[in-house]
């Protein structure tokens, strides 16, 4: 029997969904497979399936992963979930499959539910377990790259807008750190990579918005003192470099090109 | 004279204190003020010599009574002096991080007046900061030696970290170089907040909301190769302050010549840029996995290795250890191959629970088997079938080209001799 292709929209619901789809179709876990659009062509002999995404499936497969495998290796699936890897939905499928059903037997066992489960991320044997853990780690790094490298800019009205191009969908990954950060701010901050929003009200926790990003017009008024700060942070850094010490090398292998044109630095 | 300028000369000036990091205490926004620090530390940018920006780090003002020889800020020299303004050091640091340019402040000061008159003004500021512009971004403040303890206590309840710099490894060099700093006016804050923190950890313990002093530890740093110290005299200086004074971290600077002083020595090869590259990497062994300053150099071997880094040189010099079964081995004799650092160790700690680990498996898990493969067996096999006696292993391992943090061509052989070599020559 041909195996059959769940298609899934790219981003993590889509995936998640494809994970509840696949499972509840019952050909058995041999027999499907998930792919993502964009990352997958349609191949001769192969039936396949678009997957609409629906948050209350993503949702009640997100739960479940929670309670049987525990919150820090539920956020390692999602990290994989939100990266870039081409086979990240089928590589979370198969650890999805392997987590719960080891959680299964050891919730049968003398173990309590999830206590050995919760640890199949560790078991880099695998190479799906392998592949997942490879894949959160990358976009761990690069949720914590923008964790440095974003730069706010302030616009006309106050608000604090920044602009990303990251490689994984970071954005969920982001927003706990920067509403913590500044709490009584009004930011923006636009993955334009994947037409995503992230928008903080004071006050409020933040939220993610579909879409292109604002105007150019409208994000390229910025206040009346942002260009002296800007100034003032590249002579800072300009001051700092110890000339005797210069090696632009390292700094192109600690701060990737790809971030630079985001910045305020002149570089 | 605007900000801009001073800006300039006063980050300048601060330039040659190495420590950048924001790292060692987490704590979360308080949900008003503007402002969380996170355990791991942001680097936020890095400067044209790859170092890591991560504090705006400024000199509170570049005057200076003290007359250190190797220092750019020194009385003799006639060089501009400029002051910050309390407030100006608050607004720079509040734009600076709302935009997200920087993790918080670092303040340094050159000594005006006198060592009390700097410290309170440092005090004042960061009060300003703290209370006034109710900034909750991390803080890294210098203690200035000879300061009185109690401004010292005040700066403490402000900063996240703090620092005395030790300056040079040998109390006979200090005397030589920083005719106006003794070891005992250096070390006398180090105990001070060393100790003040134990007493504060115990304050926590019973009210949790206690005020937290110098939360994120204390560091200093050692100028290398102005003094002619021996490798074993700097590591075994900073591994005597790990354990005596509890530090966070020792940095080393290699000493760049920017005063014509005959008291310091010429080299021509630039900083001694790969030994404090190796004293790095020797510093990681005291703290990270296990090893002892005894260990690594000894009367005999009183300099690190150029050639290798010292945890391949210790390793090819203990070849009767070797090799270990990755499948058996314990956490810390895995700790010890080359190769392996403390998170692939965990890694195959933890997978090897599930079943045994080949090669590929141990390629992925993130250990450098280009290194690793002369130490370690799995499943009682070898990788390759190499010989194991210390000079061939040294050949292969020394092939193994190494990622260094400058630009590397044609340096090692020059930093043979401008590292080490006019030492050598003092020596004689």
């Amino acid at each position: 029997m041909n195996k059959k292709v769940f298609l899934c929209e790219p981003t993590a619901d889509g995936i998640l969904t494809g994970v509840f789809d696949a499972w509840a179709s019952g050909l058995g876990h041999e027999n499907v497979r998930l792919e993502t659009e964009g990352d997958w062509e349609p191949e001769l002999f192969v039936s396949w399936e678009a997957v609409p995404t629906d948050s209350q499936k993503a949702e009640r497969v997100a739960r479940a992963l929670r309670r049987e495998l525990g919150q820090a290796c539920w956020e390692q699936i999602f990290r994989a979930a939100l990266s870039d890897g081409a086979d990240r939905a089928d590589a979370v499928y198969r650890t999805v499959v392997l987590g719960l059903s080891e959680a299964r037997l050891s919730a049968a066992g003398k173990k309590g539910a999830g206590a050995a489960a919760a640890l199949v991320l560790e078991k880099l044997q695998d190479p799906h377990v392998c592949r997942v853990w490879e894949l959160a780690r990358r976009t761990g790094r690069e949720a914590h790259h923008y964790y440095g490298f974003l730069r706010f800019r302030e616009l006309a009205g106050g608000i604090l807008f920044a602009e990303i191009r990251p490689r994984a969908r970071v954005l969920p990954l982001i927003g706990d750190h920067f509403a913590d950060r500044y709490p009584a701010e009004n930011f923006l901050i636009s993955d334009l990579a994947h037409s995503v929003r992230l928008l903080h009200r004071a006050g409020y926790p933040w939220v993610l918005m579909q879409g292109a990003a604002p105007d150019a017009a409208a994000a390229g008024a910025v206040s009346g003192q942002e260009e002296e700060y800007r100034r003032l942070w590249q002579t800072f850094l300009d001051a700092v470099a110890i000339q005797e010490r210069s090696s632009p090398k390292l700094r192109d292998s600690l701060l990737p090109k790809r971030y630079r044109p985001y910045m305020a630095e002149r570089l | 004279m605007d900000l801009m300028e001073k800006l300039k000369i006063l980050a300048d000036a601060a330039k040659y204190d190495v420590s950048c990091t924001s790292s060692g205490v987490d704590r979360t926004g308080n949900g008003k003020d503007m402002g969380n620090s996170l355990a791991k530390g942001i680097c936020h940018s890095f400067s044209a010599d790859g170092r890591c920006v991560s504090l705006l780090k400024i000199l509170f003002t570049n005057a200076c009574v003290f007359d250190c020889r190797y220092c750019q800020n020194r009385a003799s020299n006639d060089v501009p002096r400029v002051s910050f303004t309390p407030e100006e050091v608050c607004r720079l640091t509040m734009e600076f991080y709302r935009r997200n340019y920087v993790e918080g402040l670092f303040l340094s000061s050159g000594v005006v007046k006198s060592p009390a008159y700097t410290m309170e003004l440092l005090c004042r500021t960061l009060k300003m900061l703290r209370t006034e512009y109710r900034f909750g971004g991390y803080i890294h403040v210098k203690a200035i030696p000879g300061a009185p303890a109690e401004l010292i206590e005040q700066a403490g309840f402000l900063a996240d970290r703090m620092s005395v710099n030790l300056e040079l490894p040998t109390a006979e060099g200090l005397r030589r170089l920083a005719p106006h700093k003794t070891r005992r006016s250096i070390l006398l804050p180090m105990r001070q907040i060393t100790d003040r923190r134990e007493e504060n950890r115990e304050e926590l313990a019973l009210y949790r909301h206690a005020p937290a002093f110098v939360p994120a530890g204390q560091s200093t740093q050692m100028i290398i190769g102005a003094s002619g110290e021996s490798d074993l005299q700097i590591v075994g200086t900073a591994e005597a302050l790990y354990r005596n004074y509890r530090l966070k971290r020792v940095f080393y600077s290699a000493f760049v010549r920017v005063n014509r002083d005959s008291a310091l020595p010429v080299l021509p090869g630039g900083p001694p840029l790969l030994r404090e590259h190796r004293l790095y990497q020797a510093d990681w062994l005291l703290r990270f996995y296990g090893f002892s300053a005894g260990e690594l150099l000894s009367e005999k071997h009183p300099n690190l290795n150029v050639l290798l880094d010292p945890k391949c040189d210790w390793a090819v010099s203990h070849m009767e250890n070797f090799p270990v079964e990755v499948n058996r081995a314990d956490y810390g004799t895995l700790l010890r191959v080359p190769g392996i650092g403390p998170a692939s160790a965990r890694r195959i700690v933890a997978a090897r629970r599930y079943g045994p680990l080949r090669f590929e498996d141990l390629k992925k898990m993130g250990v450098v088997l280009k290194r690793a493969l002369y130490f370690i067996t799995c499943g009682g096999r070898m990788l390759y079938p190499v010989r194991l006696d210390e000079e061939s292993v040294t050949r292969n391992l020394c092939a193994v080209r190494e990622r260094l943090p400058f630009e590397a061509l044609g340096y090692r052989q020059q930093s043979l001799f401008a590292d080490y070599g006019v030492r050598v020559e003092e020596q004689f």
